[in-house]
């Protein structure tokens, strides 16, 4: 190529960059540009407030909204007045006017005040907010106690099967079967072994501080020391009765209150079962007048409703 | 005299403007319901709060109540109760509810219940009240046609039967003018 024609098409090229590159700053000078942050009036950062931006000329709307730190921005505005409205839950909307002007960033902030708070009741922040901690071990409470509840049933079924099998185990030699009271006894292991499970899901799941006891549950309480006392005497008489049937003799002494000891320890684990079950309907009236005796009268305040916090504020 | 009669009235029109009033809830008796085949379960609290502002002939109002204020009788299910409703991680209810001044002095008043519980927010459109005037004290009765559903509760169950889904709550509040 002649060397003229090179630095020539040169030239050529640079002043053909130089206007493209001109174009793109002559419109973004055309262009105006708004930004600001929206805050409460503690200084708080507002997240996701709607910002309206109305040209007051062609009665367009541009809308956007503040990110987490509570910044909204918006460019490639036309130049002219603007209103620009704020607003979000929980706070009074406000507005204000501004002009844009050509290849400038307008600053404009709002500060939303609160419609309503919690703070105004008398609320405070400590009390509103929740604590997952607390929120976890009541978790692990109900789950505890759901086990409880189902080994608890469960439970019930080789009770039953070993109240039944008894019946057919004790009396003279010569009537009952071996074969019979070996049943009886590995139902009534089976049953224990349940039982004490069940009683570990109930005695270890986790406390609430600060909550009393009241209601039916006392009740179902106070029975576990009828039924949880029962269930290790009872085992040990019936070993001490199957020992004595197995040399061949008629139970006697202490062994001989296996059975009714039994009975009573069966009544309970099933009263204990019926308190917690049956609050209304039907064949309740005897655990009723059983349960009013535990029942604590209610009485509710506000200061211990609000953890001691004084009495709500505003009140003339 | 009739012009300076009319300019007068004209001038003296924003005295005649609805004047801003403030309200506080003077009692509360929030009752939820609970149906289970076996049970009938009534959790009552008195302890809700509330303040409302009317301005330019609107009003606005909050009402806030814990949740571990509700007693049934039985702290077992209480426990357990806000262990299912997320009671300590979310402690407080709030309601808050929008009425034109106008409505204020009606016998039968609707509006929409927007309500934070449990974690989530809910609104409940066009609740019907009945309101008692006595002076300046309004009493406000009806009912929350809440579901368990609505803010995504596990239902509790006993003997693995879970509760029925509305768990509707008894409003009966008495509201002051200061």
């Amino acid at each position: 190529m002649n060397p003229d024609r090179r630095i020539a098409s040169f030239w050529l090229s640079a002043v053909c960059f130089l206007v493209f590159l001109t174009s793109f700053t002559a419109h973004a000078q055309a262009t105006a540009g708004v930004s600001g942050k929206v805050t409460g009036p503690s200084g708080k950062a507002i997240a996701s407030a709607q910002v309206a931006i109305k040209n007051l000329a062609t009665l367009e709307s541009t809308n956007t909204r503040t990110d987490s730190a509570g910044v909204y921005s918006e460019s490639n505005l036309m130049p002219g007045d603007y209103q620009i409205t704020v607003s979000a839950e929980g706070f009074d909307s406000e507005s204000a006017s501004v002009s844009l002007v050509a290849g400038a960033a307008q600053a404009k902030n709002f500060t939303l005040t609160p419609t309503l708070t919690l703070a105004q009741l008398g609320i405070s922040p400590q009390q509103a907010e929740g604590s997952p901690q607390e929120q976890a071990r009541l978790n692990k409470r109900s789950h505890m106690l759901q086990i409880h509840q189902r080994l608890g049933l469960i439970t019930t079924i080789p009770l039953i099967a070993t109240v039944v099998t008894g019946a057919f185990s004790g009396g003279k030699p010569a009537v009952t079967s071996s074969t019979t009271r070996d049943l009886h006894a590995a139902l009534g292991a089976t049953t224990a072994g349940l039982y004490f499970a069940t009683a570990y899901y109930a005695i270890f799941a986790p406390k609430i501080p600060g909550t009393k006891a009241e209601g039916p549950i006392r009740f179902h309480k106070a029975l576990a020391w009828i039924h949880g006392p029962g269930m290790i005497l009872t085992p040990i008489l019936g070993a001490m009765a199957f020992s004595q049937r197995a040399s061949g003799e008629r139970v006697h002494g202490i062994a001989k209150l296996h059975g009714q000891v039994a009975i009573i320890t069966a009544a309970a684990y099933g009263l204990a079962i019926l308190s917690v079950t049956l609050h209304s309907g039907p064949g309740s009236h005897a655990a009723h007048a059983f349960l009013n005796l535990f029942r604590h009268k209610r009485s509710i305040s506000v200061h211990a409703a609000f953890d001691g916090v004084p009495a709500q504020t505003g009140v003339r | 005299m009739k012009r300076i009669a009319a300019v007068l009235l004209f001038l003296a029109l924003p005295m005649f403007a609805r004047a801003d009033t403030q309200w506080i809830l003077k009692s509360s008796t929030l009752t939820y319901h609970v149906t289970h085949p076996l049970h009938e379960v009534e959790g009552v609290s008195h302890a809700a709060r509330g303040e409302g502002k009317c301005h330019a002939g609107e009003c606005d109002f909050l009402v806030a109540v814990t949740v571990k204020s509700f007693n049934s009788g039985d702290s077992n299910r209480d426990l357990h109760m806000l262990q299912v409703t997320k009671g300590a991680e979310f402690p407080i209810i709030t309601v808050r509810f929008h009425l034109p001044q106008s409505a204020l002095s009606e016998k039968t008043i609707h509006c929409d219940l927007r309500i934070h519980f449990a974690g989530q927010v809910v609104t409940y459109k066009q609740v019907g009240f009945q309101q008692t005037i006595q002076g300046n004290e309004h009493q406000i009765t009806g009912t929350i046609p809440a579901t368990v559903s609505d803010f995504k509760i596990n239902p509790p169950k006993l003997l693995m039967v879970p509760i029925h889904n509305q768990i509707p709550v008894d409003v009966d509040m008495t509201w002051q003018e200061e």
